[in-house]
């Protein structure tokens, strides 16, 4: 039996490692999307990257953090950072750069500065595709939170990977749940956000 | 599985009493019309007229609300659509080859669904497209997307031949193209049409392709049939008002001895000019890029002659150039009368001619036939 | 810092050959029923559209689900071993496969259905002739997609004892053995990206053969 205020433990240590990898990710990947409207090398390597980053599985690159950056806390958060990263810079800067170039032509005619079109027309632009990236960030990062348990991290992982051990239906249970109910949270999170940040409700 | 045919030939179509409504109006309104087996029938009126009601309520791509549709005194209703349609040769303005199959696969759709063998549907790809005046070893393996306009009308034409079917309906299948290029194909089809004598209903709002293709014609307006008749009756003895202004051609008419060539013709365009030197394989793909079935070869400033793509892809030896195989054509001035343009145009069979003024060329002079039925 | 001498001890000591072969024996066989499956449900909510939102709702609550919870959710029902894993390569696989079915059936230009109907195909002939080969794009799109994600729960299966590369990689970081993690781990790495691009060549040249121009 597992007892709840164990679960209530590891869904916070859970939550905290979601939400902070969530939160670093964002404040690296906005300023690279922008950096990336500047280079267009930089916006190769970005894209490239992404796409290739994609397709390994997050196994390997959760278990590759240990011999570079051994267990705990911080491997965890950089395991989930390399696939949860790339979404939002990814697009993010699809957003910036889909922006109509006759609304730039007149912005520039109206006067603004660089930092001004940036901050008041490409930038809000991006909002439904970078909040499209976050929301997809965030599932796969709650996905691979579960996983770095393994790695040390703690969180609703370790609770499932007690029960694997023993073979505990209940334990893997107690874990897994908590897991999925967490996911469906962040997606409908995420939904209502997104709708509240789109430029059609924003005009209203 | 290979279905029976329903006909072999059509003795008639009869629409009896037919009505479509969609809500509160009507497309077609107690429509009673005889197609005679053999000949062309043109439906022409402006848009919601109820002539494409009509058409596709042959092969029941339209269901209608009353009233019978029989062929050779079969109702319609009592055939499977498949079977009725498979029976029945369809070309329609976007033609609509499949851009996923080859030319020969487009072809041979049908035939192929109906289990002939292998060798029986490439033998009838091949023959249609030789009638269709495009070479299959070249084309056959063609997309769609890699061949012009006139030459994709010409392939969804085969198509339609497929299954040698008695009764063709033609769904204004020279709209979408270009005057040229559809004085052209309208050319060709004439002949072929003569060729396989079968039972034609052709959609057309183009009043002169009615007259210079129709047997008779068949007016609809508002949803109701106007009038049916030979193209001289309608032209000399018009039902009402609406029908003499769709004909119209007692104006042109009455001004013919005045007009000029110049207000005739169309304006020249530097997509109509190949060089002299041009080779001939060179040409088809050249033609093919720009959408053209015929071309004026020049050399320098000097006007050579004309080409047009069913001559060039006939020809054998590809290493040929356009200065051997370029026909002469005859030319006019601005300034003469179009009675006289026309013709020496009959009389000499051609049907395209360059306006030149002072050694350039200003125009295209398109034969207009049915003035010329009136001359 | 790493040798081809320790390449090859790892290799051999971990009995990589076969872990390979397990892995992609497990990946085939998810992803090929995932193609009958996910074809199969994105056909039948083309044809029966009222169901389609409904169904996709439904498998896009699926796809938020995470990897491990979804294997582990299955453990008491198919028992450890392949089973699990396969399952929920399956269940993940479906969603993009049956929704770009899905989007690429309701996609097919009206011009071509409504040319295939009076030409006389029947329904069944216009959907197996036109249709399905118009949304072959699309389709192989999807199955890319249900590639990477197969790839990545087989590679999960090695914790529930399904067999496979994961196995490697978790005796590796349980015997804390770095050769082992670092081979196996790119190892599976370099697999999963190659059998990506080979799937992005395919898809290409079907968006040439297949694409409407």
């Amino acid at each position: 039996m597992v007892v709840l205020e164990t679960v209530l433990d590891a869904t916070w240590e859970h939550v905290v490692l979601v939400y902070t990898t969530l939160f670093v990710s964002i404040l690296v990947s906005i300023p690279l999307a922008f950096a990336a409207l500047y280079s267009k090398k930089l916006e190769l390597v970005v894209m490239k990257f992404a796409n290739l980053v994609q397709a390994v599985p997050s196994f390997a690159v959760v278990a590759i953090m240990v011999p570079l950056l051994g267990i705990g806390f911080t491997p965890a958060l950089v395991a989930i950072m390399l696939r949860a990263l790339l979404p939002i810079v990814k697009n993010t800067y699809i957003g910036l750069t889909n922006v109509d170039p006759a609304l730039i032509d007149y912005a520039e005619g109206v006067g603004l500065n660089q930092w001004q079109i940036h901050r008041y027309i490409r930038l809000p632009n991006a909002y439904p595709a970078m909040f499209a990236g976050i929301k997809f960030a965030g599932i796969l990062a709650n996905s691979i939170a579960v996983l770095t348990a393994f790695i040390g991290s703690g969180g609703l992982g370790e609770i499932i990977f007690q029960g694997l051990i023993g073979y505990n239906t209940n334990t893997l249970l107690s874990g897994a749940i908590p897991a999925i109910m967490l996911a469906i949270f962040i997606d409908l999170s995420f939904t209502i956000l997104e709708k509240k940040v789109t430029p059609v409700h924003a005009g209203e | 599985m290979q279905s029976k045919r329903l006909f072999d030939r059509i003795d008639s179509i009869r629409f009896t009493g037919i009505t479509k409504r969609y809500g509160n109006s009507f497309a077609v309104k107690d429509l009673d019309l005889e197609i005679k087996g053999g000949e062309l029938l043109i439906l022409i009126g402006p848009s919601g007229s109820g002539k494409t009601t009509t058409l596709r309520m042959i092969n029941r791509m339209i269901e209608q609300d009353s009233g019978n549709v029989t062929i050779n005194g079969l109702d319609t209703k009592d055939v499977d659509p498949v079977r009725l349609r498979r029976n029945i040769g369809y070309v329609i303005q976007n033609i609509g080859l499949f851009p996923h199959m080859t030319i020969g696969e487009n072809i041979g759709l049908v035939p192929k669904l109906e289990g002939w063998e292998k060798k029986q549907q490439l033998e009838r790809i091949k023959t249609l497209l030789n009638f269709v005046s495009l070479p299959p070893e070249m084309f056959m393996d063609r997309y769609p997307g890699q061949l012009s306009g006139g030459q994709q009308q010409r392939v969804g034409l085969a198509r339609a031949m497929a299954m040698d079917p008695p009764l063709f309906l033609m769904d204004e299948p020279f709209g979408a193209l270009d005057p040229i290029l559809r004085k052209q194909l309208q050319k060709e089809f004439l002949k072929i049409k003569d060729e396989i004598n079968r039972t034609i209903v052709f959609v057309t709002h183009d009043i002169e392709e009615a007259l210079v293709l129709g047997d008779r014609i068949a007016i609809m307006n508002q949803a109701e049939l106007v009038q049916v008749g030979p193209p001289e009756e309608l032209i000399f003895n018009p039902a009402n008002d609406l029908v003499a202004d769709i004909v119209d051609t007692q104006r042109k008419f009455k001004h013919m001895d005045t007009l000029r060539v110049k207000d005739l013709m169309s304006p020249f365009e530097n997509k109509y000019v190949l060089e002299g030197n041009t080779e001939v394989c060179d040409a088809v793909d050249e033609m093919t890029k720009r959408e053209i079935e015929n071309a004026f070869v020049f050399e320098g400033e000097k006007l050579l002659g004309e080409v047009t793509m069913v001559d060039l892809m006939k020809c054998k030896s590809k290493s040929q150039k356009l200065i051997d195989i370029a026909r002469p054509i005859k030319t006019f001035q601005p300034k003469d009368s179009v009675a006289f343009a026309l013709s020496e145009l009959k009389n000499s069979g051609e049907y395209l001619a360059v306006v030149m003024n002072s050694g350039e060329p200003v125009g295209i002079l398109v034969s207009d036939e049915v003035l010329l039925k009136l001359i | 810092m790493l040798t081809i001498q320790t390449v090859a001890d790892v290799w051999s000591r971990h009995l990589m050959t076969i872990r390979t072969i397990e892995h992609l024996q497990m990946f085939s066989l998810a992803l090929i029923l995932s193609i009958i499956i996910g074809v199969s449900i994105g056909i039948f909510i083309y044809m029966k559209q009222r169901t389609a939102n409904p169904v996709l709702n439904f498998l896009n609550i699926v796809e938020t689900i995470p990897d491990l919870a979804l294997i582990v959710l299955l453990l008491p029902i198919l028992k450890l071993g392949a089973g699990p894993t396969i399952a929920a390569c399956v269940l993940y696989s479906i969603l993009p496969i049956a929704r770009n079915t899905y989007t690429g059936l309701k996609g097919v230009d009206e011009q071509y259905t409504y040319v295939a109907e009076a030409i006389g195909l029947s329904p069944r002939e216009t959907l197996l002739k036109v249709k399905i080969p118009m949304s072959l794009p699309l389709i192989a799109g999807g199955i890319r997609i249900a590639l990477v994600f197969c790839m990545g729960v087989v590679t999960l299966g090695g914790l529930v004892a399904a067999g496979g590369l994961g196995t490697v990689l978790q005796n590796g970081i349980q015997l804390y053995q770095k050769d082992a993690i670092l081979v196996a781990g790119l190892w599976t790495g370099i697999l999963a990206v190659f059998l990506d691009s080979f799937a992005g060549m395919i898809e290409k040249k079907l968006q040439e053969r297949y694409g409407t121009w």
